[in-house]
């Protein structure tokens, strides 16, 4: 721990059951002021749960949490003037509009940017004067992320902030996160999409079934990753199979696919292009494979 | 067209747990009224005196029907009852229509169900039938409770067809709405709308000279006269007018996109006023206008009671068994039936605090509440935010209710001084309805799951009490846990300030307890 002089989160071994349902099972967590930490896992496996107990929402039933320097239970409106929250499940006032909703929840955190409010729903394409009824899910979360985005806050807590979002409107979140980390802010990023925790993230949590399974920098965790590859060659492929660090190979003549640890990436590279490369797509591996891959059946059980 | 019948199957499925409550209402109303009614009026001179003195009293003509139909005690019962029974077949064809034509196509589910192998109209076909079948067993229902209670035949039959008739008309002028509007909100408005306009055109004209009722849907089916002249060419016009209005929903139904309506939703505000900027602001704006319904709702309740106030002494000298529910007896007739209207006001304004209250709730499950209180609102404000709604709302709405009562019973009396003196007796029921809130707010805090269920039996319990305990012959104890049984029954009762200062300060320590829970608990489940 302590790789900064004072944690803005610092979670440890909290446990929350609902009934029988063991949503946190001993997690922990550090995030250190300034960074980006992207807090990833698969559905269900207590991200939202964990920022709930952030938020001083949820009570934990053991185990210690410090945020920004305090107790999120006992201290939680002071606490809350210094951080904005996305929510994963956006849900709004259906007869308020998304330029009014914007504006309470600043006014409610203690005051936002009017300028940067402005900005923002430029950037994001949204219609401020819509009823939130007729908003949809991407809609309605580009109204959360705005009021977030909008404010002053040290700390944001965002849950799977563009699951409604197109690729434009993602790219535009992108942009916004990376100015915040410019600014020296503090981003806990819950996210099941690996891609954008990779784009946006310092360092990384993975949570299976509400417990840290590995943290780190992206660099540390490269070794959990693998890219599929399809290329399509001009002369037969020969000479994968078997290479170091290349999995489920499937060759038919001038096409191969295959799976390839990232690390490894750069000498299959090399080995592939004196064939002639004719065409070539690589995807990362979604998060569900990874833990697939690397927690076996009792991952896929549960 | 395609796939009608069997989407009407399925909307069947849909509807089956909602659908028998409405049609049940519709045999409760009419069989609660039949029974009365023949008991109170069952000889000719009862029929007679009521004649009498009903026939000279505008306001009960206004809040009925046609005075014609005294001519015989069926027709008393549908005069009675008529409206009624049609404002529930109105709001039962709103909602199937509704809910199945544009509330589906809100939601996205319509896309769904078009995407399956359905033929465009098929939809709005399998509502509207839906609608029918429903009118049509209401129909069958009201003539099966009116043969039931003794009604005859032929009379029975035409008062069917008319309750059919309405609700016919208002399946298809939803149908129709449906396709104008984007938002099922704004349908549901227009048709409450007509439906408030129906009603009034044929107040005004039932008080007139008959010829604004003859626009009226309702009108339509009053005028049908059951039992009282058996016209039954007069629902030839809820007919036609119904076929005319589903014909203009399928012609629309063409000339729009899936989802988009005839006129856009109007926009809103691009910021939020100086106004809107905390917890109470939020929840005031929130709740106005389910607050500004139920002060309405409890105006026009007034206004009812308060036209018949005065009428009340003569009913009461001819028909003594009467005196027996006025806990009074017939010494003090007119205070005592002061008291049990406003006893039953209270009742409504206790279930308006536990619908505001139990908003906090919504707020709550729908994750609303979770975005407030991740700002600086704390827990305390957000709650007192709500309940500040609800504790100066249920003493808005026993205004509202005083107002009403003491305008129409002060007109018939010609005596201005009754509006005040009559929203006073009802602020007397103010901490007895807050004391119900503070239950509310005690169940929200401490187990939020069952507090819906909880509060609202606690309404359904003070309500047997007040209404039934005599009737029924409760026993004494059983009584007790009813704040309304503790309370001074003003004006019969002098007003003294110990019970209300003692019944505020119980629905306080409620609050307290409620909040104590709430500050425990996690929020959001
Ligand atoms: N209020 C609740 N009641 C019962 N179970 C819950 C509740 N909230 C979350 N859970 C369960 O806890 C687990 C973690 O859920 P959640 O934190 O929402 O996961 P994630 O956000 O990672 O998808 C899931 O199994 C979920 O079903
Ligand atoms: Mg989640």
């Amino acid at each position: 721990m302590g790789t900064s002089p004072q944690a803005a989160i610092e979670i440890t071994a909290v446990h929350k059951s609902f009934g029988v349902t063991k949503a946190l099972d001993g997690l922990d967590l550090t995030v250190a002021e300034g960074e980006v930490h992207g807090f990833l896992g698969p559905n269900g496996s207590g991200k939202t749960t964990a920022i709930r107990v952030l938020l001083g929402l949820l009570r934990p039933d053991a185990g210690q949490v410090r945020l920004l320097g305090g107790d999120p239970w006992r201290d939680a409106d002071t606490l809350h003037r210094r951080l904005a929250y996305v929510p994963g499940d956006v849900t709004l006032w259906p007869g308020i509009t998304g330029g009014e909703v914007i504006d309470l929840l600043g006014r409610l955190r203690g005051g936002a940017d009017r300028r940067r409010r402005d900005d923002l729903l430029e950037r994001f394409d949204l219609d401020p004067r819509k009823k939130a009824r007729t908003y949809s899910k991407g809609n309605r979360q580009k109204v959360a992320l705005i009021a977030a985005l909008a404010s002053d806050a040290e700390l944001l807590l965002l849950d799977e902030p563009t699951s409604g979002l197109d690729p434009l409107m993602e790219a535009v979140f992108q942009q916004c996160v990376h100015e915040i980390k410019d600014q020296g802010r503090t981003v806990l990023l819950s996210s099941h999409i690996l891609a954008e925790v990779e784009a946006l993230c310092d360092r990384v949590s993975i949570i299976r079934l509400g417990r840290t399974v590995e943290t780190g920098t992206l660099g540390e965790l490269r070794h959990l990753t693998r890219t599929s590859i399809a290329v399509e060659t001009s002369r037969p492929v020969t000479g994968l199979t078997g290479m170091a660090g290349v999995h489920d190979v499937v060759i038919a003549d001038h096409h191969a696919r295959f799976d390839v640890d990232t690390a490894r990436l750069d000498t299959v590279i090399r080995e592939l292009a004196p064939l002639g490369v004719r065409s070539l797509t690589s995807s990362p591996p979604t998060l569900e494979e990874l833990f697939l891959r690397h927690y076996g059946e009792d991952g896929a059980a549960s | 067209m395609t796939g009608t019948a069997r989407l009407l199957g399925f909307l069947l499925r849909r509807e089956r747990l909602s659908l028998p409550w409405w049609l049940a209402g519709v045999t409760l109303l009419l069989f609660v009224q039949s029974t009365q009614s023949q008991e109170l009026y069952g000889t000719a001179a009862e029929l007679e005196t009521l004649r009498q003195t009903i026939g000279a009293n505008t306001a009960v003509i206004a809040m009925s029907g046609p005075p014609e139909l005294l001519r015989s005690i069926g027709g008393e019962i549908v005069f009675e009852i008529f409206g009624f029974l049609a404002i529930v077949v109105a709001l039962m064809n709103m909602f199937l229509v509704g809910r199945h034509t544009r509330a589906d196509e809100e939601s996205g589910r319509a896309e769904l169900i078009r995407s399956a192998r359905v033929g465009r109209r098929a939809p709005l076909a399998a509502a509207l039938l839906l609608a029918g079948l429903a009118d049509v067993a209401a129909g069958l229902l009201v003539f099966a409770v009116a043969v039931g209670t003794g009604l005859p035949i032929a009379g029975s039959a035409l008062f069917g067809a008319a309750v059919t008739g309405v609700g016919l008309f208002f399946g298809a002028a939803t149908a129709a709405a449906a396709q104008v509007f984007e938002s099922t909100r704004a349908v549901y408005g227009t048709v409450a709308a007509l439906l408030g306009a129906a009603f009034a055109l044929r107040a005004a004209g039932d008080v007139g000279d008959g010829t604004l009722s003859w626009a009226s849907p309702i009108g339509w089916g009053q005028r049908a006269y059951p039992f009282a002249g058996d016209r039954w060419w007069a629902l030839l016009l809820p007919v036609a007018a119904a076929v005319l209005l589903g014909a203009v929903a399928v012609a629309l139904l063409a000339r729009r996109d899936l989802g988009a309506g005839l006129v856009a939703t109007r926009l809103g505000r691009a910021q939020a006023s100086a106004v809107l900027r905390g917890p109470y602001a939020l929840a005031w704006r929130l709740q106005r206008g389910s607050l500004a319904g139920w002060a309405a709702g409890l105006f026009l309740a007034g206004v009812a009671y308060g036209s018949i106030a005065e009428s009340i002494q003569d009913y009461v000298r001819d028909n003594p068994e009467i005196a027996q529910f006025l806990t009074g007896g017939a010494d003090d007739i007119i205070n005592a039936y002061l008291a049990v209207t406003a006893g039953m006001a209270a009742l409504l304004a206790a279930a308006y605090g536990v619908s505001s209250v139990l908003r906090a709730r919504t707020e709550e499950t729908s994750g609303r509440a979770e975005v407030v209180l991740a700002t600086a609102t704390s827990r305390w404000t957000w709650l007192a935010g709500q309940l500040s709604v609800a504790v100066l709302g249920t003493v808005l709405t026993l205004v509202a209710f005083g107002i009403g009562e003491g305008f129409a019973y002060g007109m018939s009396v010609s005596d201005p001084g009754q509006v005040p003196r009559l929203v006073g007796v009802a602020l007397a029921y103010v901490p007895a309805v807050w004391l119900v809130v503070g239950v509310t707010v005690l169940a929200f805090g401490w187990l939020p799951r069952p507090a819906t269920i909880v509060a609202w039996a606690v309404i359904a319990y003070c309500a047997v009490i007040t209404l039934f305990a005599d009737s029924f012959g409760l026993p004494g104890w059983s009584r007790q846990a009813s704040p309304f049984v503790h309370t001074p029954q003003v004006p019969l009762d002098a007003a003294t300030a110990p019970p209300f200062a003692l019944l505020t300060l119980i629905a306080a320590a409620l609050v307290a307890a409620g909040y104590a829970g709430l500050r425990r608990r996690d929020v959001g489940y």
